[in-house]
């Protein structure tokens, strides 16, 4: 995977430096999550870690895909993903 | 403690505050929930359950039905805890009771969309013969059993679904009672539709719920869940996360598992997930009742 980067970074330098940009939002609502870490544990591009309260923050808002994980797997219903464009 | 966006101050953003007010507007599925409700749910911190209720909103949400459209039905236990945060009809009874009230309802409301969802001991063990003549009778209740192969709130029981060999608090060397394979038992009792999927590939069954809702007859989606709690706990299985992945480990696809060689097959001890049958030939059962009231009422014979 990571021999592959370099060929994507030349063919299609300009559309790499858009898919830069986060594609969703990661809202977390704190006085309803219950800290059991599957959005933290699951997420696949690392948005999210937990801090020393072991309560979810958003680390990394940069690398979120708008993939859903996080928000349909929450049982607390405490998170919800925008969508950016 | 103050509502906002935690760890909001790591980053370099001002701290955003969220009112609880509008963070019930902030996406559809939380809009159908009942407002004056205390949250966060009973349920325990990464308890699946929370998981099955999103999955159910958002399957009703997607069909586009009102709030007024739809009843759910509960009995008693972990799961039957799930209509109380939920702003549609909902009528939450005696334990095992819950398809035996969804009858009633279906029969007196048959135009409403009713929803029974239960437990794995609150539908099999207690209400085990509401369930089997339920789906003999094909009424048109769409029914969610959340298996979680424990009696949760009770303090972990070993229940209808419990697997041989398994701890439980009542079973300390092993459960030695083979378990009720849920699925297989709904369409040998006459089921129209019956799904399995588990909490981990909860896309999937947003999917069934969805289709459960739209079948005619008495359909069933099985959602496999976990308690790491008690069940977890006694069976050293880990937190809930590593529970989460052992669902997506030991399970496989319904066409997955049809590739396999027939003694594999025998051999298999996966969770199968996918549409295991449909059935629409037979009638529904409060359709064949109101005809009989209008043939009565009229004065016909036969």
């Amino acid at each position: 995977m990571v021999d592959a980067v370099p060929v994507i970074q030349i063919t299609l330098a300009e559309d790499s430096n858009k898919r830069k940009k986060p594609r969703g939002q990661v809202v977390l609502f704190g006085s309803w999550c219950k800290g059991c870490g599957l959005c933290v544990e699951f997420c696949p591009t690392g948005v999210l870690a937990l801090d020393e309260n072991d309560h979810p923050i958003v680390i990394k808002p940069e690398n979120c895909t708008g993939c859903h994980w996080c928000d349909t797997h929450c049982p607390d219903m405490a998170i919800v993903v925008k969508r950016l464009d | 403690m103050a509502e906002h966006i935690l760890g909001a101050h790591d980053l370099d953003v001002d701290e955003i505050q969220i009112p609880r007010e509008d963070w019930f507007e902030s996406s559809d599925t939380l809009q159908k929930l009942r407002k004056n409700k205390k949250f966060p749910t009973i349920w325990c911190a990464g308890c699946g359950i929370g998981i099955v209720m999103g999955s159910l909103i958002r399957a009703i949400d997607h069909l586009g039905l009102s709030n007024d459209e739809v009843a759910l039905v509960s009995g008693i236990g972990c799961t039957s805890r799930m209509p109380v945060y939920m702003d549609f009809n909902t009528m939450h009874t005696t334990h095992g009771r819950a398809l035996a009230f969804a009858t009633g309802l279906k029969i007196a409301r048959p135009h409403m969309q009713v929803i029974a969802i239960m437990g794995d001991g609150d539908a099999l063990a207690i209400g085990g013969n509401h369930f089997i003549h339920a789906a003999r009778r094909n009424i048109g209740i769409t029914s969610i059993i959340v298996n979680n192969a424990i009696y949760g709130m009770t303090g972990g029981q070993y229940s209808p679904t419990t697997p041989v060999g398994k701890q439980a608090t009542t079973a300390p060397y092993g459960n030695i009672e083979p378990p009720f394979p849920i699925c297989e038992l709904a369409i040998a009792s006459g089921a129209t539709y019956v799904a399995r999927s588990t909490v981990y590939h909860v896309l999937e069954l947003d999917k069934y719920i969805q289709e459960a809702i739209q079948k005619d007859g008495f359909s069933l989606v099985e959602a496999v869940s976990y308690c790491h709690t008690t069940y977890g706990r006694l069976n050293k299985f880990g937190t809930a996360p590593d529970m989460m992945r052992g669902l997506k480990k030991d399970s496989i696809s319904k066409s997955a598992f049809e590739k396999l060689s027939p003694r594999e097959r025998a051999e298999n001890s996966k969770i199968v997930r996918g549409v295991l049958h449909v059935d629409d030939s037979r009638e529904e059962f409060s359709r064949v009742c109101r005809q009989l009231s209008e043939r009565v009422r009229t004065g016909g014979s036969q």
